[in-house]
């Protein structure tokens, strides 16, 4: 083995573990698999819904964000985030504003990198958490490895202050605009869930485009039924 | 012992850096009037490159490929450079967001001794 694959295959073996050393149990992992590029004049309107059905019941939580670009590397999103429990009360749960900077040009280095900053608050009680995440993709012809790896930092006198560790990461198969298959994997929070997605995009004209995600992950590391649905509608104009 | 990580770390990025700017790779296009000049280039297959744009309009463009995977703005009177590759041999279109009937290129990407 040449010594090149052997520091890749180190690097893809270290950034997760690196990432998941502290997980504990209190929230919903699967999210999004952030890409770590930025473009100037980006403003979007997104809408996220994630379904996660359990044998104790399902929850849903969807959360509806606006963000523009500050920079030419620099964006931020703010969201509303409502969550329905098992209870079938659907209600505004918690803000959240996020800031995604894009490290390196795109293609100039052996991998592309950003960096992602998250500051959240629950609506009606004492609780924050704060998250700072390592973005990074490589491209292998029309593959594209994506992979975050999140620290985060809860507070709060509703909740328990503790430093959690995320990983994420998505193989995505670039076929073509509009469909474009992908294998995703989210753990932390005694969470290690797997599953297919698709990604895809639709240009109107000019900067207007719209980008949808679908994807469907199931739980590995416990013997309970425990599956997601996630669906992701951006659009930026 | 921090200082000798200090410079492991220095010429690797140093390394990096210079590789990512070899003077033999960098492809010179111009958008002038919402056209990319010229409109086909024929680049080497299997290397990393330096695509130089100069935008010579008084108006922003956004350089689209989903063959090459990028996306970029370019800015008004201002060159901005794209990396691209290392491309397998094929063909690679991409176009101005913003002018899509006008701006629009083809990279045709060969082996070495093809590529012109």
């Amino acid at each position: 083995m040449k010594p090149y694959y052997k520091l890749v295959t180190g690097f893809l073996y270290l950034f997760p573990m690196v990432f998941s050393l502290a997980s504990y149990a209190d929230g919903m992992v699967v999210d999004k698999v952030y890409h770590p590029y930025v473009l100037p004049f980006e403003r979007e309107v997104e809408w996220r819904m994630l379904s996660r059905k359990t044998q104790s019941g399902n929850v849903l939580a969807q959360r509806a964000g606006l963000g523009w670009a500050i920079a030419e590397t620099v964006t931020v999103e703010g969201y509303a985030i409502g969550e329905r429990d098992t209870e079938d009360n659907f209600d505004l749960a918690a803000y959240e504003l996020e800031m995604r900077w894009q490290v390196v040009e795109q293609g100039r280095y052996w991998a592309d990198w950003g960096i992602l900053v998250e500051l959240e608050k629950q609506h009606k009680t004492s609780a924050y958490e704060a998250a700072i995440g390592l973005l990074f993709e490589k491209e292998f012809g029309k593959l594209s490895l994506t992979m975050n790896g999140f620290v985060v930092r809860e507070w709060g006198s509703a909740v328990e202050n503790e430093w959690e560790g995320e990983f994420r990461a998505q193989i995505r198969y670039r076929y073509m605009s509009e469909f474009q298959p992908a294998i995703e994997l989210y753990s932390g929070e005694d969470f290690i869930g797997v599953g297919p997605a698709v990604i895809g995009l639709y240009r109107f004209q000019g900067q207007k485009q719209l980008k949808w995600e679908i994807g469907f992950v199931t739980e590995l590391s416990q013997s309970v039924n425990d599956h997601s649905f996630r669906l992701a509608v951006e659009y930026e104009f | 012992m921090c200082n000798r990580i200090k410079l492991i770390l220095l010429g690797f990025v140093g390394i990096l850096y210079m590789s990512s700017l070899s003077a033999d790779n960098t492809i010179s296009l111009v958008l002038r009037d919402h056209l990319f000049i010229p409109a086909q280039l024929e680049v080497p297959a299997n290397r990393k490159l330096r695509l130089v744009i100069d935008n010579q309009d008084m108006t922003a463009e956004e350089f689209d490929s989903f063959d090459l995977n990028r996306e970029k703005v370019l800015f008004p009177r201002r060159k901005s450079v794209i990396y691209i590759g290392p491309l397998s041999p094929g063909e690679y279109r991409f176009f101005g967001e913003f002018s899509p009937n006008t701006a629009q290129g083809l990279i045709i990407a060969k082996e070495s001794r093809d590529a012109s």
